[in-house]
């Protein structure tokens, strides 16, 4: 009975020309990917809700299911089913168009992250790169926002963060380029190999003042506490997204969480060694399980700095957004330009982790 | 201690030029009523240049209810229930103030053990008020733990008011000629509990949120309240405090059993949000130990309540008084005429809310960025049903 069912799926293929087997299997991993990413992501909303409610001596959601576990869900369908208004002054092409546009690259960038050796969507040589400019395009959906909205609190928050992004994407992109040159390559994969050999070959270690620039940039590149000028509650009320509602709305909030998660992902593949394990190399875990590379390390250490972004927002005060500029381009740029000059003059006089 | 700028101050600061508003170069945005930055019901006519405000006027309007023509037409002991809904978070003071207006006009004498129970009302009051405070000052700066802090902790004190009062919130607990009830069994030893908890919690309170470099670079310089601001515009309580103006009704004329307890008027030099903030929270530790020295000094036995007329046809002497205590904000003062009648002839209410909220609201934020707004108006302390008595 099996073997024919087997039999039959495999006849099944392979009646498929071979140009359409690719196609499908690509939309097959498309899906692997994007799906457990959207239930990620609706429990990242979760986590969110009950980690800042036990920092601020809370419960949380405990209404829907078991303990809350079925909030996201219910959040998810009563925002399917709410009414999407168009402000009647709004451009309603871009409108529209803003929310995809934002959701957009946060979902594409996934395409080139590795999640264990050898599982990525598309293993590209210049997936740094890719991911780089992927990230900045996510920005526009919120200018567009700002802009189509036809609202002066929305317009606020879209300059806001375009000006944000402008000061961030440089310390970021300066933040890797230190990965890059301790790596070597553009290519993730060969990024997080070249960490192999346990805890004390993380880039973390030489590259401690750009891990924190690198990661802090992206808490303000997510748009999120102590950097989340661009919706700022109790200024601008809700920024960029004021006027958006239903769907639209749960577009953004998905892109921000996206977002949240490939920050995370990323901080974790550049300066923690991705799916490699800490105690490689350490005697009590030779052989076990502890010391094999695996996914679970990668999203343990995804999970962490998922958490590291939920504890900064219960517990910094909102920058305002022009020391946040101050912060972006007096203190993070000349950081990251000084620290690739002193890893520039260790590559080259081969002295600390680059004495190949 | 008092420092004094004397008669020579006035009200000629440099004026603004109108502004060209055609030019293009400058954008209107109000915020409020319904603005999650404003504290309550007004709004803000802010004029931007870029994110800089060069003008900001207040609009007020959108909770008048008239309470001090309401008065007017209530009997003497009917107006408790419309006093305390002058500053809602707030409302002993109120009833103190109205309480001891006819007192002072009928020549009634309170009890020893009733003016105790007061002074321990009014700490109370105080401390929940603060505690409120400091949470919605960390959440005007987008900061919403220290919020929640301060809130649950504010409940329990509302518990305490809800075992000695009745109510949580609205006690008409002051009544003329004293208070309506004595402690219940246990509260002094659950009063001090709270005491202790929320004394832990001030401590956390100064290492998440006065501690942390954001809330210091937001809240440092914003705002300033120069020293010749303080007399022309009508500045006091904490507000005045932070500037370095040691004035304290408790202090310089006490009332109630002030001038028993044991207590420094807490000032503080630099005068701005950061600065008010501080005094707030030395003054909020200052209500603890003033709560507990009232918990130890206050009779437990004798009357409550001096012997009253049939209140429901009271007719109150004629004659006029000015009262004042100093609550939360600063001096707070009930003006009273009675014509002799049963009904009020006139009340005045002077909240400091007033000029906080107007005057110097529209001075201390032209300069200001649009996003210190919240914050600036958070830290001077208002609440928009006090203004529009």
């Amino acid at each position: 009975m099996i073997d024919s069912i087997i039999n039959i799926s495999i006849e099944l293929w392979n009646w498929f020309p071979p140009g359409w087997q690719l196609f499908i299997e690509i939309i097959a991993k498309i899906i692997l990917i994007v799906l457990p990413l959207m239930l990620a992501v609706a429990y990242t909303t979760y986590a969110e809700r009950k980690i800042i409610s036990y920092i601020q001596v809370r419960i949380g959601p405990n209404r829907v299911g078991p303990r809350g576990w079925l909030q996201p869900i219910a959040d998810a369908v009563k925002l399917m089913f709410k009414e999407i208004v168009l402000p009647t002054n709004a451009s309603r092409f871009l409108f529209l168009f803003a929310p995809i546009l934002s959701i957009g690259p946060a979902l594409a960038a996934w395409a080139v992250i590795p999640f264990d050796r050898g599982m990525v969507l598309t293993d590209i040589d210049a997936g740094l790169l890719y991911i780089l400019a992927l990230t900045s395009i996510g920005v526009y959906g919120v200018i567009i926002a700002g802009w189509a909205s036809n609202s002066k609190y929305a317009m606020m928050g879209a300059l806001r963060s375009a000006a944000q992004i402008v000061a961030y994407e440089i310390a970021m992109g300066f933040a890797l380029v230190g990965v890059l040159m301790a790596s070597g390559s553009l290519n993730i994969g060969d990024i997080v190999e070249g960490q192999a050999g346990g805890l004390s070959s993380w880039f973390i270690w030489p590259l401690l003042p750009l891990f924190l620039v690198y990661f802090i940039s992206g808490v303000a590149e997510t748009n999120r506490a102590p950097f989340d000028v661009a919706e700022g509650e109790s200024e601008i009320v809700a920024g960029f997204h004021v006027e958006y509602s239903g769907m639209a709305f749960a577009v953004f909030f998905l892109a921000e969480y996206a977002n949240i998660i490939l920050i995370a992902a990323l901080t974790a593949i550049m300066f923690l060694g991705g799916w490699l394990s800490p105690f490689e190399g350490f005697a009590f875990a030779e052989g076990t399980w502890l010391a094999a590379t695996s996914m679970l390390w990668f999203f343990a250490k995804t999970s962490f700095f998922i958490f590291c972004f939920l504890w900064f927002r219960a517990t910094f005060p909102r920058y305002r957004y022009d020391q946040i500029m101050r912060l972006g381009w007096k203190v993070f740029i000349p950081v990251t330009i000084v620290w690739l000059f002193v890893e520039a003059v260790m590559v080259v006089a081969k002295i600390g982790p680059w004495a190949v | 201690m008092t420092h004094s700028t004397g008669h020579s101050a006035s009200l000629d600061f440099p004026q603004p030029e109108p502004l060209d508003l055609s030019s293009g170069k400058y954008v209107k945005l109000w915020q409020g009523p319904q603005h999650p930055g404003i504290t309550g019901n007004m709004s803000l006519e802010l004029t931007l240049c870029g994110d800089e405000i060069v003008e900001c006027k207040t609009h007020v309007g959108y909770l008048h209810r008239a309470f001090e023509k309401l008065m007017e037409r209530r009997t003497y002991i009917q107006n408790f229930t419309v006093v305390c809904r002058i500053a809602v978070p707030e409302p002993t003071f109120n009833e103190y103030l109205y309480a001891q207006a006819i007192e002072e006009l009928s020549g009634i004498e309170v009890p020893e053990r009733a003016v105790w129970l007061r002074t321990l009302n009014l700490e109370l009051m105080r401390l929940a008020s603060f505690l409120m405070w400091i949470g919605g000052l960390s959440g005007a700066f987008g900061q919403y733990t220290v919020p929640n802090w301060t809130l649950a902790h504010r409940d329990y004190v509302l518990d305490l008011f809800e075992e000695m009062t009745g109510a949580r919130i609205y006690h008409m607990y002051i009544v003329p000629g004293g208070v309506r009830a004595g402690l219940p069994d246990g509260f002094e030893q659950r009063a001090r509990e709270i005491m202790d908890s929320t004394e832990k919690l001030l401590v956390q309170i100064e290492r998440v949120m006065f501690n942390n470099t954001v809330f210091k670079t937001r809240s440092k310089g914003l705002g300033i309240i120069t020293p010749d601001m303080i007399d022309p515009y009508g500045i006091v309580g904490p507000n005045a405090r932070a500037c370095g103006f040691a004035r304290d009704l408790r202090k310089d004329e006490p009332y109630l059993a002030y001038d028993q307890l044991d207590f420094d008027v807490v000032t503080d030099n630099d005068s701005d949000a950061y600065s008010r903030a501080y005094c707030r929270l030395q003054e909020t530790r200052q209500s603890i130990s003033l709560i507990r020295q009232c918990l130890d000094n206050a009779p437990t036995d004798g009357p409550f309540q001096a012997d009253m007329p049939n209140v429901l046809h009271w007719k109150v002497p004629a004659g006029e008084t000015y009262v004042k205590a100093e609550c939360t904000r600063g001096e707070y003062g009930y003006y009273i005429v009675s014509d002799g009648s049963e009904y009020i002839r006139r009340v005045h209410v002077r909240g400091p809310s007033y000029t906080h909220a107007i005057a110097v609201m529209e001075r201390l934020a032209v300069g200001t960025n649009i996003a210190d707004i919240a914050g600036l108006m958070v830290s001077l302390h208002t609440y928009p049903p006090e203004i529009e008595r």
